[in-house]
């Protein structure tokens, strides 16, 4: 049974529980100092130890002059789509991605080798590899730093893993349970794709224009197990407008590469073959 | 009511009218930040690219030379190949994040991973080349007389040429199918002149290798003139990508990188080393010089797809709409 999250940005309140929750179920190390002065946003993005990050996209009015506009303070708590056709397990050449009994999309980080594939290969940039520099050591009981699991994940790959511990034991994902305003929905995810369209239906109503991102939507990714509802074009909230499977390019790509050989070779014969004048 | 539809977003981002004024768009990006995140490869992915390129190109370079009319060259190449072959899986491997893990690759086959494909392709490769390197080792002395014929010279040099090919090929159907934009709109052209740009190194490569060990000079001028064909293809490709891709090019072949590609690659390793060919210069030194500056080109070219991209990779206007 495939379960998943429904992200529903207006009833965000950029909290950051879902951020915090996520950190510390899943022993991810902090981000460190950085300030980016973009709003209330120094996460920046998603990275390989930050698997969920709130995003705060302030509209403010325009120049002066321009008719009186109101500002608009849109917040969005991102995280890895679970893709149903997903760019980095295609391009995982260990098997370490896989697609597991939820069908979420989990990195074994035992079998990952760190070749970084699938970094790139992610049309909506989550993947990242995790830095060893990034691994902080933990403090164990007795106060002394302490060498463990933490250590061993530097190297690998890291995203969401859609809290596969918790959904073994049948837990709901921290970051959907630590969420204060249901922004953050997790369950069985048609059950969750009828749900979102009421809303839809229901904001269209009241006058919002409401839509919902990486459902019904003819993309070579497919659905996404984790899809949101937005209030403005998808750009704003850095995600792509049209992602594309990146592995169908790859016909085209073999046939070209096999056109230039064979012309290559024809022209390598003649010249190697009959080239004694 | 309308003190509600004042407040409530506007899905167009175009701001809509109402009451109390209007509704600030939501802007086209997010704090430009970007969207996509950018791979780490460094030195080791492109020198491998670019050792790659040579090593399959020196396969195609064996299949297609006599050894009776170019003994030397079909000698060169077939070392060439193998020492290739066993020096690449060692960058290969130095690069990845858990290098113990390597044989990790070994674990699965996939056919929609162009890194898995190429993983084979490399191991694949590398059979048939070690086999035609010992061959040639034991026709020339090196090796007693029996191990020649433990594999067929006509087989092994057929399968060198089609791993060789697949080789030179891959790397850039690696590159087009991830979703950075630069490569994803090469989708065509990068697989075919990276062909084109392996086999004119390969090239270069032996006829260095030619004239640094004093081999023949007919066969040194065959090889030349076999990378005058491949180079020119590679540039006439190349300047084709350059349009195809438009504004989503700029990180390639614009600012200080796409200098150096011009100044480098299509200058400096393509149209310097195809006019001294077609001058009427001889000597040794010639072809030494032609082929450091074609390999050098060769190099430089790697190195600003892999830049490039992540160039790229940094610009979230460009990642939004990837190209099909």
């Amino acid at each position: 049974m495939a379960h998943g999250f429904f992200t529903d940005t207006t009833l965000c309140i950029g909290c950051k529980a879902c951020e915090v929750a996520c950190k510390q179920w899943n022993e991810l190390p902090a981000d460190g100092y950085e300030f980016t002065g973009d709003s209330y946003d120094n996460t920046g993005g998603l990275h390989g130890t930050t698997w969920r990050h709130v995003e705060f996209i302030e509209s403010m009015p325009d120049a002066p002059g321009a008719p009186p506009t109101l500002n608009r303070w849109v917040m969005m708590s991102d995280v890895c789509k679970h893709c149903t056709h997903a760019g980095c397990l295609e391009a995982c050449p260990t098997g370490a991605i896989i697609r597991n009994e939820f069908d979420d999309v989990f990195i074994q980080p035992d079998i990952c080798n760190g070749c970084g594939y699938c970094v790139p290969s992610c049309p909506f940039g989550v993947v990242e590899l995790i830095e060893h520099q990034v691994i902080q050591p933990r403090f164990a009981s007795d106060g002394r730093t302490n060498d463990n699991a933490l250590q061993t994940r530097g190297g690998v790959a890291g995203k969401c893993t859609l809290c596969y511990d918790r959904q073994k034991l049948g837990l709901v994902p921290a970051c959907a349970k630590a969420c204060p305003t249901e922004s953050i929905q997790f369950g069985e995810i048609e059950e969750l794709k009828e749900r979102a369209r009421k809303r839809v239906e229901t904001l269209q109503e009241r006058g919002v224009s409401a839509s919902l991102y990486g459902v019904d939507e003819k993309t070579s990714v497919g659905d996404l197990n984790a899809f949101f509802l937005l209030t403005g074009p998808p750009s704003a909230y850095n995600l792509p407008e049209r992602p594309v499977l990146p592995s169908t390019r790859q016909p085209a790509g073999y046939a070209s590469a096999a056109v230039a050989a064979l012309a290559l070779a024809l022209a390598g014969w003649t010249i190697l073959r009959r080239g004694d004048t | 009511m309308n003190e509600l539809r004042a407040l409530s977003p506007d899905a167009s981002g175009s701001g809509a009218a109402s009451g109390n004024g209007v509704l600030a768009p939501l802007p086209d990006t997010y704090y430009n930040r970007p969207l996509l995140k950018k791979p780490h490869w460094e030195w080791e992915v492109i020198s491998y690219l670019f050792l790659g390129g040579v090593m399959g190109g020196s396969g195609i370079i064996v299949a297609l030379t006599d050894d009776r009319k170019d003994p030397d060259l079909a000698r060169s190449a077939r070392y060439l190949a193998f020492a290739l072959a066993a020096t690449c899986p060692l960058i290969l491997i130095k690069h990845l994040g858990r290098p113990e893990r390597f044989h990790h690759m070994l674990r699965v086959v996939k056919f929609r991973s162009a890194m898995s494909m190429g993983v084979w392709g490399l191991i694949a490769f590398s059979l048939p080349a070690g086999l035609g390197a010992l061959g040639q080792a034991s026709r020339d002395g090196l090796l007693p007389r029996w191990i020649a014929s433990l594999a067929p010279r006509a087989i092994t040099d057929l399968l060198s040429a089609l791993f060789g090919a697949f080789i030179g090929g891959y790397t850039g159907v690696l590159l087009s199918s991830t979703a950075i934009p630069v490569w994803g709109i090469g989708k065509r052209h990068i697989p075919s002149f990276s062909v084109c740009s392996g086999v004119a190194s390969a090239c270069a490569a032996n006829a260095l290798i030619l004239a640094l060990s004093g081999g023949s000079e007919r066969s040194m001028k065959k090889v030349e003139r076999f990378e005058f064909v491949a180079s020119i293809a590679e540039l006439a490709i190349l300047l084709h990508f350059e349009r195809h891709a438009g504004t989503l090019g700029a990180p390639m072949f614009g600012g200080a990188r796409g200098a150096r590609l011009r100044r480098y690659t299509q200058i400096g390793g393509i149209a310097v080393p195809a006019l001294l060919s077609l001058l009427p210069l001889h000597g040794r030194w010639k072809t030494a010089l032609s082929s450091l500056l074609t390999l050098h080109g060769g190099y430089v070219l790697r190195e600003t797809l892999i830049e490039g991209g992540k160039g790229s990779s940094e610009d979230p206007r460009a990642a939004s709409r990837q190209p099909e």
